[in-house]
C-alpha cells in the first residue's frame, strides 16, 4: 500500500527538530502551512532559480513533491543540526582559544617572570663572579702583600744574617786580637825570660865581680892587716926602744943630774976646764934627746896609723855590708824594672786593644762590651728563630691562600659552568617560547581561518590543533617544572656554597691553630725524645739497676778452663810417652831428668833475667815519664762499694813545694775524672780546673800549666 | 668459635707483662745476633712473630736472658718498671757504644684496679713484627763494632723497688752527645713500649 502522505510520526519528528533548532533559518514547513515546492525550493540553498518552464514538466505529483519535500526537509534538518553543532564546536574552540590565549598570556607572564628570574640569577651570578674575582684579586693582593712581606722579612733576615756575620766577624777579630795578645804575651814572656836570663847572667857577672873585688879587698885587708901587724911589731919594737930610750933618758937625766950636781959641786973648781966638755956632752945629749923625741913621734905616728888601720877595717866591713845590701837592692831594682816594663807593655797592649774596640773608653767597659756583644748575638739568634717561625707561618698561610685560591677558582669555574648551563637552559626556553608563540600564531591563524571558513573547517584540523595544544601544554608544564627545579637547585647550591665557605674558613682557622700546636708539640716531642734517647732520668723517682752480668768473666774462666784442659791433655800424653820411655829404657831416665832439670834451671834463670830487665825498663820508663812530664804517677786499683772497679791515679809534680800538693784522678770506663782534695780545692787550682778540665776538657793542659806555675814559684823563690 | 675470638681480644695485666717480657727476650737475642756481640754460629733459627727469629744456644746467655725476662715480667706486673736499656760496651775499655732504650709506660688504672683491656693478639704481633724488622735492619746505619763487645742490661725502676739479689744499683752508662734513631713502638693497651737506639758518634762525623 502506497501512503499518500509521509508518515506523520516522521514529520512530527522533523517538525520537532526544526522546532528544537534555533530559528535562524526556520523552514517554511515548520509553521505547518502548505507551501508550493517551487515557491520555496531555491530559498534556503541559493540554488539557481528554476525556470518556470520545467515547472510544468517537473511538476510532480503531490506524492512525489511530498517525498522530495520530506527528503529535503530531512536533509535541511540534518544540515541545520550539523550547522548548529559546528557553531557550538566553533564556540567551544573559540572558548578554548581564548582559554589558550589566557594561558599563553599566563605563560608569557611566567616566561617573563622566568626571564626576570634568569636575569636576576645572571645578575647574581655576575655579582658572584665579581665577588669571586674580587676575592681572587684580594687573595692575589694578599699573596702579593705576603710576598712583599716575605721579601721584607728576607731582607730583614739578610740584615740579621749580615749583622750576625758582622758580629761573628767582630768576635773573630776579637778572637784574633786575643790571639795576637796571647802571642804578644808569649813574646813578652819570652822577652822577659830572655831579660831575666840576661839579668841573671849580669847578676852572676856582678856576683863574680863582687867576689873578685871581695877577694881583692880581703887580700888588701890581709895585706893591710899584715902591714898593721908588722907596724904593730915595729911599734912594739919602737916601744921597747922607746922604753929603753926612756930608761936611757932617765939614766941620762939622772946622769945629767948627777953631772949637774957634780958640776955644781965641781963648778967652782973646774968650771972652766970641764965646761967645754960638758957643753959638748950636753949638745950630744941634746942631739940624742932630739933623736929620741923624733923616734917617739914616729912611734906615736905608728900607733895612730894602727888605730887608723883598725878604723879602716871597721869601715871596710861596713862597706862590705853596704855593698851586699846594694847588690840585693840592685837585683830587686832589676826585677822591679822588668816588672815595670812588663806592666808598661801590657798597658800599651791594653791601650791598643782599647783603641781597636769601638765604643770603649776604659778597661771596665771591655767585659761590658763582651756581655753586650754576647747578648746581641743571643738576641740575633732569637730574632732569627722568630723570623724563621714567622716565615714558616707565612708559608703555611701562603699555602692555605693558594689552596683557597685554587678552591675559589674551581668554584668560579663551576659557577661559570652553571651559568653557561643556565644560559643554555634559558636559550632552550626562549626557543621553546618562540616555538610556542609560533604555534600560537599558527593556532590563531587557524582559528581565524576556521572562523572564516567555519563551514568548511574540518575535524582533522581541529583535532590536530587540539593535539598540538595539548602537547604544548605538556611541554610548558615540563618546562615550568624544570625551571622550578633549576631554581631550587641553584638556591640550594648557593646555600651549600655559603655553608661550605663558612666551614672552609672555620676549618682553615682550625688548621692554622692545629698546625701551630703541632709544631709546638713536635718540638716538645723532639726535646723529650732526645732526652729519652740520651737516657736521662730524675733521680728523685727513678733508680737504675743493673743485672749482674758474669758472662764475660764466665767466658774468660771457660777459656782458661779449656786452656788448662788442653794442657792437662798434653801433659797426660807426655806422661804416657815418658812412661813408655821409662818402660823402654830405665837407665836413660836419670840422665834425661838431669837434662830437664838443667833446662828448667836455664829457663828460670832466663825468667829472672827477663823480670830484672822488665823492672829496669819500667823504672826507666817511669823516670822518663817523670822527667818528661814533670809528675810522679802512682797507680792504685780500687773497687767501689757497688763492685765497680776503679783505677786511681795520684800525681805529684816534681816542682811541688810540699807533699800535700797532689792531684787525684779516677779512671773509670774510658773516662778520667779529677777528684777534689785539699790541694785542688784551693781557689787558684780550682779556678784552673774549672777552666782547663771543665770548660776546655783538657787534663794535659791543666797539668802542664800547673807544672809551669810550680816551676816558676820554685825558681823565683 | 665466637667465644674464642672474644677471649683472644681480651688482655690482662699478666698477659701484657708476659708479652712485653717475651718481646724483650727476643729483642735482646736479635740485637746480640745482629750486632755480632756473640758469634753467628751460637744462634739458631725459630719462627716467632711471623718472622724467622734467632735465639742464642749459649747456655750462659740463655740462662741470663731467661732470668732477666722473669724478673722483668715480675716488675711489669707491678707497674714499677719505667725503662729497660740494653747497653753494648767495648770489652777492652768498657766504653759504652750503643744503648737500646725500651721505654715502658704502664696504664696505672689497670695496675690499681685490674681492669681488663681489649686488643687483638694479631695486632700486637703485627706491631712487634715491625719493631723486629727495624732491629734487623739497624745494621745498615749503625756504626760497625770493630772490637770485642759485652752487653749489660739496665732497668729504670721506681725508687721504692726492692733490689733483687741478681741486680745491683748502677750508673746510667750514658753516651756523650749520642746519635739517636727512634724505632716503632707497640702498645698492648696496658704497656706501651717505645724503642730508641742511641749510639756513639763516629769521630769523623764529629770533625765535620
Amino acid at each position: 500500500m502506497i501512503l499518500r502522505t509521509p508518515p506523520s510520526r516522521k514529520r512530527r519528528a522533523d517538525t520537532d527538530t526544526s522546532a528544537g533548532s534555533s530559528g535562524v533559518a526556520a523552514s517554511p514547513v515548520s509553521d505547518r502551512r502548505l507551501v508550493l515546492y517551487e515557491e520555496h525550493a531555491a530559498v534556503p540553498f541559493g540554488a539557481p532559480p528554476a525556470s518556470s518552464e520545467p515547472f510544468d514538466q517537473l511538476v510532480c505529483t503531490y506524492h512525489c513533491r511530498q517525498m522530495v519535500k520530506s527528503e529535503f526537509m530531512v536533509a535541511l534538518g540534518t544540515a541545520e543540526r550539523e550547522n548548529a553543532q559546528y557553531k557550538a564546536r566553533l564556540e567551544a574552540l573559540n572558548e578554548q582559544l581564548s582559554r589558550i590565549e589566557e594561558e599563553r598570556e599566563k605563560y608569557r607572564d611566567e616566561t617573563n617572570f622566568l626571564q626576570q628570574e634568569l636575569a636576576a640569577s645572571k645578575a647574581r651570578e655576575n655579582s658572584l663572579q665579581e665577588r669571586l674575582l674580587k676575592e681572587v684579586g684580594d687573595s692575589q693582593e694578599r699573596y702579593r702583600e705576603q710576598l712583599m712581606r716575605i721579601s721584607e722579612l728576607e731582607l730583614e733576615i739578610k740584615k740579621e744574617m749580615d749583622s750576625r756575620m758582622a758580629a761573628e766577624q767582630l768576635s773573630e777579630t776579637m778572637k784574633e786580637t786575643v790571639r795576637e795578645l796571647e802571642m804578644k804575651l808569649e813574646s813578652l814572656s819570652d822577652s822577659s825570660e830572655r831579660e831575666r836570663n840576661s839579668l841573671r847572667r849580669e847578676l852572676s857577672y856582678v856576683q863574680d865581680e863582687s867576689k873578685l873585688s871581695f877577694s881583692n879587698v880581703t887580700a888588701e885587708l890581709e895585706r893591710t892587716r899584715l902591714r898593721a901587724e908588722s907596724a904593730e911589731g915595729q911599734a912594739e919594737l919602737l916601744k921597747e926602744q922607746l922604753i929603753s930610750l926612756k930608761e936611757q933618758l932617765d939614766e941620762c937625766l939622772t946622769q945629767k943630774r948627777e953631772i949637774e950636781h957634780q958640776l955644781s959641786s965641781s963648778n967652782i973648781s973646774s968650771s972652766s976646764s970641764v965646761c967645754s966638755d960638758d957643753q959638748k956632752r950636753i949638745t950630744l945629749l941634746q942631739e940624742e934627746l932630739h933623736n929620741y923625741e923624733k923616734e917617739v913621734q914616729d912611734a906615736k905616728r905608728l900607733k895612730s896609723s894602727h888605730l887608723n888601720s883598725e878604723l879602716l877595717k871597721e869601715k871596710l866591713l861596713e862597706e862590705q855590708s853596704r855593698r851586699e845590701r846594694a847588690e840585693l837592692e840592685l837585683s830587686k831594682l832589676h826585677e822591679f824594672q822588668a816588672k815595670a816594663r812588663k806592666l808598661e807593655l801590657e798597658l800599651a797592649s791594653w791601650k791598643s786593644l782599647l783603641n781597636d774596640i769601638p765604643d770603649i773608653v776604659s778597661y771596665s767597659d771591655i767585659p761590658k762590651k763582651f756581655a753586650e756583644l754576647q747578648k746581641e748575638a743571643l738576641e740575633n739568634m732569637a730574632k732569627v728563630g722568630e723570623i724563621t717561625a714567622q716565615l714558616k707561618e707565612i708559608k703555611v698561610t701562603m699555602e692555605y691562600a693558594d689552596l683557597s685560591k685554587q678552591r675559589a677558582e674551581a668554584e668560579c669555574v663551576l659557577a661559570k659552568e652553571k651559568a653557561e648551563r643556565s644560559s643554555l637552559e634559558v636559550k632552550r626556553l626562549q626557543l621553546m617560547l618562540a616555538s610556542v608563540t609560533e604555534e600560537r600564531d599558527r593556532l590563531r591563524h587557524g582559528s581565524s581561518v576556521s572562523s572564516k571558513d567555519a563551514g568548511t573547517a574540518d575535524d582533522f584540523h581541529v583535532k590536530e590543533l587540539e593535539a598540538a595544544l595539548n602537547e604544548k601544554e605538556r611541554i610548558m608544564k615540563e618546562m615550568e617544572s624544570s625551571l622550578q627545579e633549576h631554581g631550587e637547585i641553584i638556591a640550594h647550591q648557593h646555600a651549600e656554597l655559603k655553608l661550605l665557605n663558612d666551614r672552609l674558613s672555620d676549618e682553615s682557622k682550625k688548621v692554622k691553630s692545629l698546625e701551630r700546636e703541632s709544631d709546638r708539640l713536635r718540638h716538645e716531642v723532639a726535646l723529650l725524645e732526645s732526652k729519652l734517647g740520651h737516657g736521662d732520668y730524675s733521680s728523685s723517682n727513678t733508680k737504675v739497676l743493673r743485672m749482674v752480668n758474669t758472662l764475660a768473666v764466665e767466658n774468660e774462666a771457660k777459656q782458661t778452663i779449656e786452656a788448662l784442659q788442653a794442657e792437662l791433655k798434653r801433659t797426660t800424653e807426655r806422661l804416657q810417652a815418658v812412661e813408655e820411655l821409662r818402660g823402654q829404657s830405665d837407665a836413660a831416665l836419670p840422665e834425661k831428668l838431669v837434662q830437664l832439670k838443667n833446662q828448667i834451671a836455664v829457663l828460670e834463670k832466663r825468667e829472672e833475667r827477663y823480670k830484672a830487665v822488665f823492672a829496669e825498663k819500667i823504672l826507666i820508663f817511669r823516670k822518663a815519664c817523670c822527667t818528661l812530664f814533670g809528675y810522679k804517677i802512682v797507680m792504685d786499683d780500687q773497687k767501689r762499694p757497688n763492685g765497680i772497679p776503679v783505677t786511681r791515679f795520684t800525681l805529684q809534680s816534681i816542682y811541688a813545694q810540699s807533699d800535700d800538693e797532689k792531684l787525684d784522678f779516677e779512671y773509670e770506663s774510658g773516662t778520667m775524672n779529677i777528684i777534689l782534695n785539699d790541694y785542688t780545692s784551693q781557689s787558684d787550682i780550682a779556678h784552673q780546673i774549672e777552666i782547663f778540665i771543665r770548660k776546655m776538657n783538657s787534663i794535659p793542659a791543666f797539668t802542664a800549666n800547673l807544672t809551669v806555675e810550680c816551676f816558676n814559684r820554685r825558681t823565683l823563690c | 668459635m665466637a667465644s674464642r675470638t672474644i677471649s683472644k681480644d681480651i688482655i690482662t695485666l699478666r698477659g701484657s707483662a708476659a708479652i712485653v717480657s717475651e718481646f724483650f727476650g727476643y729483642a735482646a737475642n736479635s740485637i746480640l745476633y745482629n750486632r755480632g756481640v756473640y758469634p753467628e754460629e751460637s744462634f739458631s733459627k725459630v719462627k716467632k712473630y711471623g718472622l724467622p727469629m734467632l735465639l742464642t744456644q749459649d747456655e750462659g746467655v740463655k740462662s741470663f736472658i731467661s732470668g732477666l725476662t722473669s724478673q722483668l715480667s715480675e716488675w711489669l706486673e707491678t707497674g714499677k718498671l719505667q725503662r729497660i736499656v740494653l747497653v753494648i760496651m767495648s770489652k777492652a775499655t768498657s766504653e759504652v757504644l750503643e744503648r737500646w732504650n725500651f721505654n715502658i709506660v704502664t696504664d696505672a688504672e689497670v695496675v690499681e684496679t685490674g681492669v681488663i683491656k681489649e686488643k687483638s693478639d694479631k695486632e700486637i704481633m703485627r706491631e712487634i713484627q715491625a719493631i723486629m724488622r727495624q732491629i734487623a735492619s739497624c745494621i745498615t746505619y749503625l756504626p760497625c763494632l770493630d772490637e770485642a763487645c759485652v752487653f749489660d742490661v739496665l732497668a729504670y725502676t721506681d725508687k721504692d723497688t726492692t733490689v733483687p739479689i741478681a741486680w745491683v744499683e748502677s750508673d746510667a752508662k750514658l753516651i756523650n752527645n749520642p746519635q739517636m734513631v727512634k724505632l716503632h713502638s707497640f702498645d698492648t693497651k696496658i704497656h706501651k713500649v717505645d724503642t730508641i737506639v742511641s749510639y756513639k758518634n763516629d769521630e769523623w762525623e764529629e770533625e765535620e
